[in-house]
């Protein structure tokens, strides 16, 4: 008796396509990688893990100004002048990728990699992605006034990010981004919080929700991990716009750095106080070959 | 008893399939579509060789589809932005036509033959009757197909950049050319 329901059963199931002679609709694959877990390699300032393909060249640049609440007569911070970072980035590999780029801050010249590691996957057999990304950074500022110039060696900075993320559904996505700096010397004449401090590390948290199909509000989060005189927490907010070829990334910030070095390490305002900056991002991409 | 009526029930839809599925049906998964996208700046086509057809000509049913996602237009950003930002492949992985000729096709004639065919149309969810013209042609392995026609992306709800740039072309013009074998 059960065959013979489930014989009438699969029958009643075709029967519609059987009727009408209509080709089965059958995807070519099942199983992909999931993509734009991100607009950008970046999302507001943190590493993402969205990856280059190979052959894909990036170039960004990056501001960020004063703070706000210097008020109209500073058009809110602008006129203080900027933080600029520029930065290239290729992709030797579908996973792989290496770039170099330039902040005005301390001008710390940094070069840095992008590795795949795990890809988050349609059908759910791998539910996040990951990445890693460490970079080296050099300071070139002048420290001629000091009684100990800086050495080759001491100008020198390490970082290592690691994000992890998953994109929960086509709208929202959500990572986690730990991270750690090392700096070969530090002291009061650099852009950080503490200066007898050479070690920082942070779990960042970043995230984004698309409200229409090219526009996403975006947010970050960087909690001070580290036992650091003045560190605080660094939070910002923004709107990623994506206009065919370009990604705009547009945000409120409580730190200046832009480069994974100074992000966890250098001093932030207090958000709530109105101590934050307005910055943003231009994202390109072309293809090289 | 109970078989007997089982069978009653279930003869007739089998039936139902292999008679009208016969021998004037001609079916194949390797086609080649291509959209074209003309802007003022930039002109790029995105191609797929995975289209999927049907034509039966004893039940007049014309029947295709693509999965979206095996569009490839030369750079893979924009094959992912195409993808999520702009087709919602997630949801709607198919572009997709089913109609019938409007115009008599004789397959005995080997010459390649003009027909038109109305049926829907449908990509990001959105379904559209439309008439496409296209050719005929009998081959010794069987059925050769080539149509043109033109979708307004507004037509289907496809959003696209319009701040700053338009590297997305509001016309687009759809290829297809598709060599149907004869269905077993």
């Amino acid at each position: 008796m059960r065959s013979q329901v489930f014989i009438v059963l699969i029958t009643l199931i075709l029967y519609p396509s059987i009727l009408f002679g209509q080709l089965q609709r059958e995807r070519v694959e099942q199983d992909t990688a999931v993509e734009l877990t991100f607009m950008a390699p970046r999302n507001i300032n943190l590493f993402t893990v969205e990856p280059l393909s190979r052959g894909e060249l990036h170039y960004s640049i990056m501001h960020t100004f004063g703070e706000v609440n210097s008020g109209a007569g500073d058009l809110w911070g602008v006129d203080q002048g900027a933080n600029v970072r520029f930065s290239f980035e290729y992709g030797f590999g579908d996973n792989f990728s290496i770039g170099f780029g330039r902040s005005s801050m301390d001008k710390v010249y940094d070069v840095n990699a992008r590795i795949a590691l795990l890809s988050q996957r349609t059908d759910g057999s791998m539910p996040i992605s990951v990445t890693i990304a460490p970079s080296v950074g050099i300071n070139t500022s002048s420290f001629g006034f000091l009684d100990e110039d800086y050495s080759f060696s001491d100008r020198l900075n390490f970082s290592l990010a690691l994000p992890i993320a998953r994109k929960f559904s086509s709208d929202f996505s959500l990572m986690v981004v730990p991270m750690a700096v090392y700096f070969n010397r530090t002291g009061p004449e650099l852009n950080i919080s503490d200066p007898e401090i050479n070690t920082y590390y942070s779990v960042g948290i970043g995230g984004r929700y698309k409200f229409a199909s090219r526009t996403a509000l975006s947010f970050q989060y960087i909690p001070p991990l580290t036992d650091a005189e003045n560190l605080t927490n660094n939070i910002g907010i923004g709107i990623d716009i994506e206009t065919g070829g370009h990604v705009f990334q547009m945000f409120f910030t409580t730190s200046r750095a832009l480069n994974e070095s100074y992000l966890i390490s250098s001093e932030n305002g207090n958000f709530f106080d109105r101590e934050f900056r307005f910055g943003f991002n231009i994202n390109r991409l072309f293809r090289i070959r | 008893m109970k078989k007997y009526l089982l069978l009653l029930f279930v003869v007739p839809l089998l039936l139902v399939r292999f008679d009208e599925v016969s021998a004037q049906a001609y079916m194949a998964e390797d086609g080649y579509v291509e959209f074209i996208s003309t802007a003022p700046l930039l002109e790029f086509k995105g191609v797929s060789n995975h289209l999927t057809g049907l034509i039966d000509l004893d039940e007049n049913l014309i029947d295709f589809y693509v999965d979206l996602t095996t569009i490839d237009t030369g750079i893979q950003r924009r094959n992912r932005d195409m993808r999520s930002t702009y087709l919602n492949t997630d949801r709607f992985p198919f572009a997709e036509f089913t109609g019938s000729l409007l115009t008599d096709f004789d397959s005995e004639n080997q010459a390649k033959q003009q027909v038109k065919t109305l049926g829907k149309f449908s990509i990001n969810g959105v379904e559209r009757e439309i008439e496409v013209e296209g050719t005929l042609e009998p081959t010794p392995d069987g059925l050769l197909l080539e149509a043109s026609w033109v979708i307004l992306l507004d037509d289907y709800n496809i959003d696209r950049p319009r701040v700053l740039f338009y590297e997305l072309a509001e016309e687009q013009t759809v290829n297809i050319s598709i060599l149907l074998y004869p269905r077993e």
